[in-house]
């Protein structure tokens, strides 16, 4: 029992004082049984206030430490930090979350926010005056990561790992590495094509011991936590043998009779069954679309290094930390969204951007020549029905970009931008200076009176009220139209339902705090860098992913972490070993020990994960979980129950 | 004459704002001996004078400051504050030599408690440079509440050597025989985290910001709206009258080549809406109208933001401003072009915001050689490598963290500085240099 | 016993540390307004909740107990909420036995950002509980 509590009430600069009368809370808790003094601070997280408290801890020789402020998802770390530079067991600190939970939801009822904190305060002052020292635990790390993704994000950080002499697992879902960004012709705003820079990511993976790569690779599943994970990968065979000559590669290719719609080229054009996405692919390896594939035996006649007998493998890794940098999907559009799919001459902005990359001496579709383009902005993004509410950030630019290159190769294009505001932000504003200088005609019209692309008489026309002329409603008859279609969560994903990574409203992969850990997830261990967590451009990207390899970094830098997992703790007198919590544990950490001559259930520490599912099965109510004890628990009930 | 103190580090850092910070930080945890060096008071740069933050609106100061606490006391960062990079020289070998110099301080540094007895004793007052002048300071003085250090120093430029702060001083810590003491350091690698200047808008003077009180910057209304803010209202400077029909002129030094400045600024829309918000949220009766080119919302739960806002009723008004005219009793009169009837159109408001833009700060280029620093058409730092590296500067060994490179919002700079930081740790690591 | 005339219930939360509670900080992030009588424990996971603990609160003189599951998010397993609902279930029976209204223990599957989805049904069993409980 703790007889000398210190609790601090904080102002949080107004977030809670404006709503909650912090000096009312610090009476009220002041008289509570064992606490030694009750103060209120502007700022409970800043350096003079930290400062504060360890004198104080230190002078009154407090025994533990309650501060009231915000989430404990922010600073909970924090103070305990503090209370354990004071000398105390950072157990006996608890944190009372009156903010997010009081301040701010009742921001509309000053003194029944007032009443809760001071009920808030109370229960977590009766779970410290209980709270048991604890120790961490030391827990023996695989020094390794799993890179998930081998897009520019996750090459970058994989390389950036092995540099740091970590062993890296690489692994891909397609059979081909680079991601979105090898589909990109040239970048803006350098002369750098996608493929070089993927080109440069590639050599730089290849040529490092520390990282082993896997293409057609994916992760099937997942156990243990923190510096401690083994992940299932499944790896899909490309029937091919790998060190091989492209000659017969291309042989192989131009004898196979199938013909399927190629991803790669966003279905524009047509590839074979067996096939690489373009010369000199990395890996320098063909692969067989075995869904696809009528087994004619064609290419086996002229390539040597067709194989069929390859079959699926499945292996655990074991890594301390896994990144996951699985990208992006383009936003297809539905059937008959400004004509996509029903008007013949409306593509989508990826589409359009292969269409140029491929093309060499005109721009043709469906073998017209093509002068005047539309572009339909805000595709897929800022919907007012739909559910995609966000900005997807990079198209505005990416569009402008592709205009002006694709007035550098083809004569004669006519450029007509129905946009919902342009936004060219930061330095990109060149491009949109430069568009507008070239010629190129900029509409715009708000999410109530949206373009309408329509098809008469053989003509697309497309329809818009140009909000800039004071809405006066322009006709412009064009040869194609781009829906310049967003960024939206990679579809094929159950990597979030293998490793429990929660998404954010707009169901992108969801950071902890976009300030203070951008780049961490829910799940200690697992970090998050590139397009998976929102829209990025490269070097948005690339920044995010060094960020998180320097975290992914932390958790295997040393052989060892230290950990702080609650544990189930059972009393074995009360125990009657009948297996009831054994079956409930989820990870296999009950097995029956003898304590003296008595046969009772025992708890593995460094595998019981403190989920406290075993609680409640048990009928002799048996079984405890540190900081959660019946004690501590009810105690807090009462306190949030009394008048 | 006294001698130059010579100290060796594995990384200088140069400046301690977000970006400093947050890359310090980084390297310090790896193991790795860090000097933070800030040419200002404290640490903390603009970051920890803003109110909240969009899109979450959590405090800045709940987001700074805990890190700035924790940057304090890592036993692998030593901090200067007040004090100046003269120089950076390459050396071969993966090395450099930088000349610094700390200013004094007139403070013991290690004895002031922060009591603040000398603030109230000093008969000096001058403009209060971290509240943008809107209210006052004394010449002996703390920069503010939640400064790092929370320690006073001596403004010599504006003392009179009174000696009224000496008497008050408890610890006699208050010295007047400190001199500026010079540093030559060796470290392995630098990171150039310098952050942005402001546009000032006395540069256009269609705006009337140099005559008319209730025209104010951005920053001044973020100091307005901040807990350590100078009043407990939001008030418009002539009269100290609460206003209640406020107007934010977006762009204002932002894409706007008469000035020089053709690009866009990135933050401005994102934090006036901010502003507008908490406005709403504090003045209920009042009216905020933002006046704008293009909404930016681009980030991650920024159109959500601008949704929110609209929703809360804050009015958008696409125009831009040609003109802003003070009337006899301190309200302006906005002149602008009205895009959705395309005419010229006058509104009257009693307080405008000039929402300012991002320009570059030219520190780097007075410590490294002339024409070692490479700089962007706008000003900013070179990146070197864009996609590949982009913390890499024209310099090897030499990282860009954070606006240096370029305008970007608090979570951006973020990144950046943990981009920077992996870069300069990887450098460091390859170096065999001993030193 | 009984709510009076025109006041809230008093409903105490059981949330989760990774799923329902980073929700129920989002929804006041968000401001969304709710009865300030409503009170959260977070605990790690919603299956390690002990009928005691629900009894507990029910005897101390709350109207009602509201589990904010972690549902099919759990970052401890797939059996979550099969094992939160037996919890339900065995207290649900309990309460009957001890003539209190089962309608009193509610669960919902709450995920990490169903802040709207908490607040509404939260209001929604605030004014059941009125209801059944008005004195």
């Amino acid at each position: 029992m703790k007889k000398k509590v210190g609790v601090y009430i904080c102002h949080c600069g107004g977030n809670i004082s404006d709503y909650v009368d912090v000096e009312k809370v610090r009476e009220a808790v002041g008289l509570e049984e064992g606490v030694f003094l009750a103060k209120t601070t502007i700022f409970a997280c800043a350096d003079s206030n930290q400062k504060e408290m360890v004198q104080d801890i230190v002078d009154n020789e407090l025994d533990a430490v309650v501060v009231a402020s915000c989430s404990p998802k922010l600073h909970e770390p924090t103070f305990r930090a503090v209370t354990e530079r004071a000398g105390l067991n950072k157990s006996h600190y608890v944190h009372a979350n009156i903010r997010e939970q009081v301040s701010w939801p009742h921001s509309d009822n000053k003194l029944g926010a007032t009443e809760k904190a001071i009920h808030i305060v109370r229960s977590a002052i009766a779970k410290v005056i209980l709270s048991e020292p604890s120790e961490p635990l030391e827990i023996k790390t695989h020094q390794a990561v799993l890179v998930i993704g081998a897009g520019v994000a996750g090459m970058k950080a994989a390389s950036s790992l092995a540099k740091m002499g970590t062993q890296v697992y690489l692994i891909e879902r397609e059979h081909f590495i680079g991601g979105r960004i090898s589909h990109w012709d040239v970048l803006c705003t350098t002369d750098e094509t996608g493929k070089e820079l993927v080109t440069r990511l590639y050599n730089d993976i290849s040529s490092d011991k520390n990282i082993t790569l896997f293409t057609g690779a994916e992760l099937i599943g997942s156990s243990g936590s923190m510096g401690n994970f083994t992940a299932s990968i499944k790896i899909k065979p490309r029937y091919v043998k790998s060190a091989c000559n492209e000659n017969s590669f291309e042989k192989a290719i131009s004898a196979c009779p199938v013909e399927v719609p190629d991803e790669f080229n966003f279905n524009i054009t047509k590839r074979k069954a067996i096939y690489h996405n373009f010369p000199s692919e990395y890996p320098h390896a063909a692969v067989i679309d075995i869904e696809h594939c009528t087994r004619c035996g064609e290419c086996e006649k002229v390539c040597p290094q067709i194989d069929f007998n390859q079959h699926e493998e499945t292996i655990d890794l074991k890594v301390g930390s896994i990144l996951i940098a699985t990208g992006f999907d383009p936003y297809t559009p539905h059937e008959g969204e400004y004509g996509y799919q029903v008007i013949d001459n409306v593509i989508t902005l990826p589409q359009f951007k292969r269409l140029v990359a491929n093309s060499d001496e005109n721009l043709l579709w469906k073998g017209k020549t093509i002068n005047n383009i539309a572009y339909i902005y805000c595709v897929g993004s800022r919907q007012v029905e739909g559910e995609n509410k966000y900005c997807s950030r990079y198209c505005c630019t990416t569009t402008i970009y592709s205009a002006i290159r694709a007035n550098k190769k083809f004569e004669n294009l006519n450029h007509f931008h129905f946009t919902r505001g342009v936004r060219t932000y930061g330095k990109q504003e060149e491009l949109y200076h430069q568009a507008s200088k070239e010629g190129q005609v900029f509409f715009q019209s708000f999410e109530d009176d949206l373009p309408v692309v329509e098809k008469h008489n053989n003509k697309t026309i497309v329809k818009i009220n140009d909000i800039l002329t004071h809405k006066m409603p322009i006709e412009t008859e064009v040869d194609l139209v781009v829906l310049v279609t967003g960024m939206v969560p990679r579809a094929e994903n159950n990597i979030s339902d293998i490793l429990k990574i929660p998404k954010g409203r707009d169901k992108f992969f969801n950071e902890i705090h976009m300030k203070l850990r951008p780049v961490e997830t829910v799940i200690d261990g697992i970090t998050i860098a590139g397009a998976c967590q929102g829209p990025k451009n490269v070097v948005e990207s690339i920044n995010s992913s060094l960020s998180a390899a320097i975290k992914s970094y932390s958790f295997v830098r040393e052989e060892t972490l230290s950990v702080n997992t609650l544990t189930a703790v059972v009393d074995a007198s009360l125990c009657k070993i009948c297996d009831a919590c054994a079956k409930a544990c989820p990870f296999d950490a009950i097995h029956p020990v003898n304590i003296g001559n008595k046969e009772v259930a025992g708890i593995t520490e460094s595998v019981c994960k403190g989920c406290g599912m075993c609680l409640p099965v048990c009928p002799e109510n048996a079984i405890q979980l540190t900081s959660f004890t019946d004690n501590e628990v009810e105690q807090m009930i009462d306190m949030l129950a009394r008048d | 004459m006294p001698s130059i103190q010579k100290l060796n580090f594995d990384a200088v850092v140069v400046g301690g704002g977000i970006a400093g910070v947050e890359s310090a930080l980084n390297i310090a945890n790896s193991g790795y001996k860090v000097l933070l060096v800030e040419k200002d008071l404290t640490i903390g740069g603009k970051m920890i004078l803003l109110s909240k933050v969009f899109p979450t609106l959590d405090c800045a100061a709940c987001i700074t400051t805990p890190k700035i606490s924790e940057v304090a006391r890592h036993p692998n960062v030593t901090i200067f504050t007040q004090t100046e990079v003269k120089a950076i020289h390459k050396q071969d070998n993966h090395y450099f030599k930088a000349e610094i110099v700390k200013h004094a301080r007139f403070i013991d540094e290690s004895n002031c408690t922060g009591c603040q007895l000398c603030e109230e004793a000093c008969p000096v007052v001058v403009p209060d440079q971290y509240q943008y002048g809107m209210v006052g300071r004394k010449a002996a003085y703390i920069p503010f509440n939640i400064a790092s250090p929370r320690i006073a120093a001596i403004d010599i430029e504006n003392c009179i050597l009174c000696g009224a702060c000496e008497k008050a001083c408890p610890t006699q810590c208050i010295d007047f025989m400190q001199h500026d003491e010079e540093y030559q350091i060796i470290t392995r690698s630098v990171v150039v985290a310098t952050g942005f200047n402001l546009f000032d808008p006395v540069k256009i003077p269609r705006f009337s910001s140099e005559t008319a009180q209730n025209v104010i910057t951005s920053m001044q209304m973020e100091r307005l709206l901040a807990p350590t803010r100078p009043y407990n209202h939001v008030i418009r400077p002539s009269d100290g009258r609460i206003p209640d029909k406020i107007a934010y002129v977006l762009c204002t030094g932002s894409r706007d080549l008469s000035v020089g400045n053709p690009i866009c600024s990135q933050i401005c829309c994102m934090y006036s809406i901010k502003q507008a918000q908490l406005l709403m949220g504090s003045l209920p009766m009042a009216d905020v109208t933002i006046y704008y080119i293009n909404i930016r919302s681009f980030g991650k739960g920024f159109e959500e933001f601008y949704e929110q806002a609209k929703g809360m009723g804050v009015n958008f008004v696409k125009g831009k401003v040609g003109k802003i005219t003070e009337k006899s009793n301190g309200n302006l009169t906005l002149r602008y072009e009205d895009i959705k009837t395309g005419k010229l159109k006058e509104a009257d408001h009693d307080l405008v915001i000039l929402s300012v833009g991002v320009l570059s700060n030219d520190d780097p280029q007075q410590f490294f050689a002339e024409n070692e620093w490479k700089k962007d058409k706008f000003n900013f730092a070179l990146q070197k490598d864009l996609f590949f590296k982009p913390s890499l500067s024209n310099i090897e060994g030499v990282f860009l963290a954070g606006t240096t490179s370029g305008p970007m919002d608090i979570p951006d700079t973020i990144l950046s500085a943990g981009a920077a930081s992996m870069e300069t740790i990887r450098y460091i690591k390859q170096s065999t240099v001993e030193i | 016993m009984g709510i009076p005339e025109g006041k809230a219930a008093k409903i105490l939360v059981f949330s989760t540390e990774k799923i329902s509670d980073p929700a129920i900080d989002m929804a006041g992030l968000l401001k969304l307004h709710y009865s300030s009588k409503v009170y959260t424990i977070a605990v790690p996971c919603s299956s390690m909740i002990k009928t005691r603990w629900i009894l507990r609160a029910f005897e101390q003189g709350f109207d009602g107990v509201f589990i904010a599951a972690d549902g099919s998010d759990c970052p401890y397993g797939e059996s979550c909420t099969e094992k939160t609902g037996a919890i339900v279930a065995q207290t649900h029976a309990i309460m009957k036995e001890n003539n209190i209204e089962p309608m009193r223990l509610k669960m919902a599957a709450i995920c990490s950002v169903c802040s709207e989805s908490f607040v509404k049904q939260i209001k929604s069993f605030n004014n059941n509980l009125v209801e059944k409980l008005k004195s």
